[in-house]
């Protein structure tokens, strides 16, 4: 057979893709085997005006939350340790947010900025507890974005 | 032999050079054709590099303006946008004072927030932020986020106007005032919230347009210089490549460019020059074309120049001679083009082309025209003499009329003989210098026609003609006379009359004939007034060629017209520098052709003749009475004899 120009192009083009459809693989299946973060998950999804996690009871230990904003407008996610109920925050003095540095809330961290669709992690390391989840903007916590979390 | 000078001064043909070469395609072959780039022929590279620059720039232009528009739409919407929060406090605060019992409209400032909610939405127009009841339209909200934001605030604009609503509608008294209240006031933060986000949405759009028209521009910014360096750079290589082929053809032509500056000095000077006449173009910069100029062609050289100075665009053909070197001289053409308006130029240029081969060939075929035609009119002069002989002793009137008729046509013969000899362009040699009576010139013109006896000469002046001119005067005028009486019925008379005017004498030649057409008679004048050189035209017109060459020799102006009677007149003028008065010599000889002889011996006009004017000139208007014939003493032996004549 003779080798021409073209065939020797064919032969090249035949090699090259199963080599690149077998790297997919490999790379995919090795993806799979990496070892999975530390700490207990919880997925949390905050929208106008909710916040809605997938379990309100963890283990203690390191909690790692995974924050999707759904919007449609920005949000931000507080973690407070608090034995208040969660619809019973202390305000600020416009009435319209929650006093973050008022006694009896214990300020552990917060995402900001969330824009639509964005996505945060928060990983804690939380003792037993009540703690409650909520967005500080403005009129989002009296609009009802709270919610209420226990860690035992 | 000096080639006889012609300048013809006329409009420069604008024969530019084609610029279009052949093998191109598509937007390469247009680009050529710009008008800014005149005769410059560029290469294929260039002519793709240069519409891709055009539309570079084009896209450069068209998409600054259309992403301007853009922005000042977005600055609009952004100023709207934040007006949502003033308008949702001032909707609250409406509500608030209306339930308390005061005077406010949140009908008026619920409609406006609906209003303006929608517009950013969906598009249309509001107030515009100057106020005056001024309205602006705004487009409507393309990116995603900005309408998931925007269209949630129209959701809680709802809600807070239903909230308002029912709280109008229950007042204080209503047992849900409080809780409405304060979901009244929740709203509205939310609102102000919701608004600020969607602004800064907006905002954000905003500046990442600008950002991306900046860096499209740099980028498109950067391909147009890298066009334009590209440009540039393959515009000086064509320049270039022509300078030097331009540069190629000057310096390998056979032809020499020069060209002259006002002053007459050589500005530039093609180093061709160093063939055709052994000098170096460096050492003729800057000295005076005149220099190299034979003295004999000077005088129309200036004058051909001098006229071709005064037409700007205008061209000019004249022959000279230039020396070479060596000290010999080399004939040439020259075409000059007057380019003194053209600020590249700035002078009169001269293409220059050696002749001296084509001269000398001319010379010998005029020497051989020459030699045959003395051959001929040697022949005919023997033939003369004895047919006069033969007149003297015969006294039957019907054998001398028949010895009469062979008489004309022999004098026919030798006159064709003397014009083969004026075209050969060899100058006669003349061996008098006595002046003549003009009258005398007239009746021996008159005598040479066949038909002499029609012919009316009156009114002639007393006046002299140099010896020089005479036989060329006499030899003019009888073609014309011919030429008028074998154009005119036989029966009718031919006219011959002078007058003095002011610059000279004319001599009038008028026949009775079926005259010529407007066209002919310009052709006829042309040929008299510039004749060509012996050459197949020629044949044809013989006649006028000889009459303008020998009118040429002595300065004398010949035109025809029609005549009054129907035929033709021609009108001869003889220059006052040709004339004196009976008696006296004229004021200034005339110009003794170049190579032309003029013999001390003062002999009388019908004794000359190595060329062919004869003692039959001196035959009065009676053919038989006149004196014994004086056969010139210098007419050539071989002529004579009818021998090739070296």
């Amino acid at each position: 057979m003779v080798w021409t120009r073209a065939r020797r192009h064919w032969a090249w083009a035949l090699t090259l893709v199963p080599a690149a459809l077998a790297l997919a693989v490999l790379l995919t299946v090795a993806r799979r085997h990496e070892p999975a973060p530390p700490g207990t998950p919880v997925n949390v999804l905050l929208d106008d005006f909710h916040v809605r996690q997938d379990a309100a009871v963890v283990p203690t230990g390191t909690v790692r939350f995974r924050i999707l904003n759904q919007g449609p407008s920005t949000h931000e996610l507080n973690i407070v340790r608090t034995a208040l109920a969660p619809n019973k925050l202390p305000l600020q003095r416009d009435g319209l947010t929650v006093n973050e540095d008022a006694p009896g809330l214990d300020h552990l961290d917060e995402a900001e900025g969330l824009d639509i669709g964005d996505r945060r992690t928060l990983v804690l390391r939380l003792a037993p507890g009540h703690y409650i989840l909520y967005c500080n903007m403005e009129g989002h916590y009296l609009g009802g974005m709270h919610a209420a979390f226990t860690v035992r | 032999m000096p080639r006889s000078p012609s300048a013809e001064v006329g409009t420069a043909s604008a024969s530019a050079a084609g610029t279009a070469p052949g093998g191109r395609s598509g937007i390469g072959r247009l680009v050529p054709r710009l008008p800014i780039l005149g005769n410059l022929r560029l290469d294929r590279r260039l002519g793709w590099v240069i519409p891709v620059f055009i539309v570079l720039v084009t896209a450069i232009v068209g998409y600054n303006a259309r992403t301007t528009a853009q922005e000042r739409g977005s600055a609009l919407v952004v100023n709207i946008a934040g007006r949502q929060r003033t308008l949702v406090e001032r909707y609250t605060k409406d509500v608030l004072l209306v339930v308390d019992g005061f005077q406010a409209d949140p009908d008026k400032s619920g409609a406006a927030l609906h209003q303006t909610a929608d517009a950013l939405l969906d598009g249309g127009s509001v107030l515009a932020p100057q106020g005056n009841d001024l309205r602006v339209k705004i487009p409507p909200a393309r990116d995603w986020k900005v309408r998931r934001k925007l269209d949630q605030d129209r959701r809680l604009i709802d809600e807070l106007t239903r909230t308002g609503d029912r709280l109008l509608e229950g007042g204080r008294a209503d047992p849900g005032y409080a809780a409405g209240v304060t979901q009244l006031r929740v709203l509205s933060a939310q609102l102000s919230s919701v608004s600020n986000d969607a602004v800064g949405e907006i905002t954000k759009h905003t500046e990442a347009s600008l950002s991306r028209l900046v860096r499209i521009e740099i980028a498109l910014g950067l391909l147009s210089a890298l066009a334009a360096l590209a440009m540039g750079l393959l515009l000086r290589r064509a320049g270039a490549e022509q300078a030097a082929q331009f540069r190629s053809l000057v310096n390998n032509s056979s032809d020499i460019i020069t060209v002259l500056a006002p002053d007459g000095t050589i500005a530039y000077q093609s180093p061709s020059v160093q063939r055709m006449l052994g000098r170096r173009a460096a050492d003729l910069v800057g000295t005076a074309l005149g220099d190299l100029v034979h003295p004999d062609d000077q005088h129309h050289v200036i004058v051909s120049l001098t006229k071709l100075v005064e037409a700007p665009g205008a061209t000019a053909n004249f022959g000279c001679r230039l020396q070479h070197e060596d000290g010999s001289w080399r004939h040439v053409e020259s075409i000059c083009t007057n380019l003194a308006d053209d600020p590249r130029v700035h002078g009169l240029v001269l293409n220059i082309r050696d002749v001296t081969e084509q001269a000398a060939l001319r010379k010998s075929i005029g020497d051989l025209f020459h030699n045959l035609a003395r051959r001929s009119q040697g022949l005919v002069d023997r033939q003369l003499e004895l047919i006069d002989e033969l007149e003297r002793g015969e006294v039957d009137p019907d054998r001398l009329e028949e010895l009469f008729r062979m008489d004309h046509l022999a004098t026919r013969m030798r006159r064709n003989a003397e014009n083969l000899i004026v075209l050969s362009g060899v100058e006669q040699r003349r061996r008098w210098s006595e002046p003549v009576p003009l009258h005398d010139v007239v009746e021996a013109a008159v005598a040479e026609v066949e038909e002499y006896s029609r012919v009316q000469v009156a009114g002639i002046h007393d006046l002299t003609l140099p010896g020089q001119a005479a036989s060329d005067v006499a030899h003019l005028l009888a073609e014309l006379v011919e030429n008028a009486t074998s154009f005119s019925p036989p029966t009718t008379r031919v006219e011959v009359s002078g007058d003095p005017v002011g610059n000279g004498y004319v001599l009038e030649i008028e026949d009775h004939g079926i005259g010529m057409s407007d066209a002919e008679l310009v052709e006829a004048n042309k040929r008299l007034a510039a004749p060509l050189a012996a050459d197949i035209a020629v044949s044809r017109m013989m006649g006028f060629h000889v009459v303008g060459r020998l009118a040429a020799r002595h300065g004398i102006a010949v035109q025809l017209r029609h005549s009054w009677f129907g035929g033709v007149a021609a009108l001869v003028l003889l220059p006052a520098v040709l004339l004196a008065s009976a008696g006296e010599h004229p004021a200034m000889a005339p110009p003794v052709p170049a190579g032309g002889v003029v013999s001390p011996d003062p002999l009388l006009l019908a004794e000359i003749t190595g060329s062919g004017w004869q003692q039959r000139a001196y035959l009065p208007l009676s053919r038989h009475a006149a004196p014994a014939p004086h056969r010139g003493g210098d007419t050539d032996p071989a002529a004579e004899a009818g021998e090739p004549v070296e």
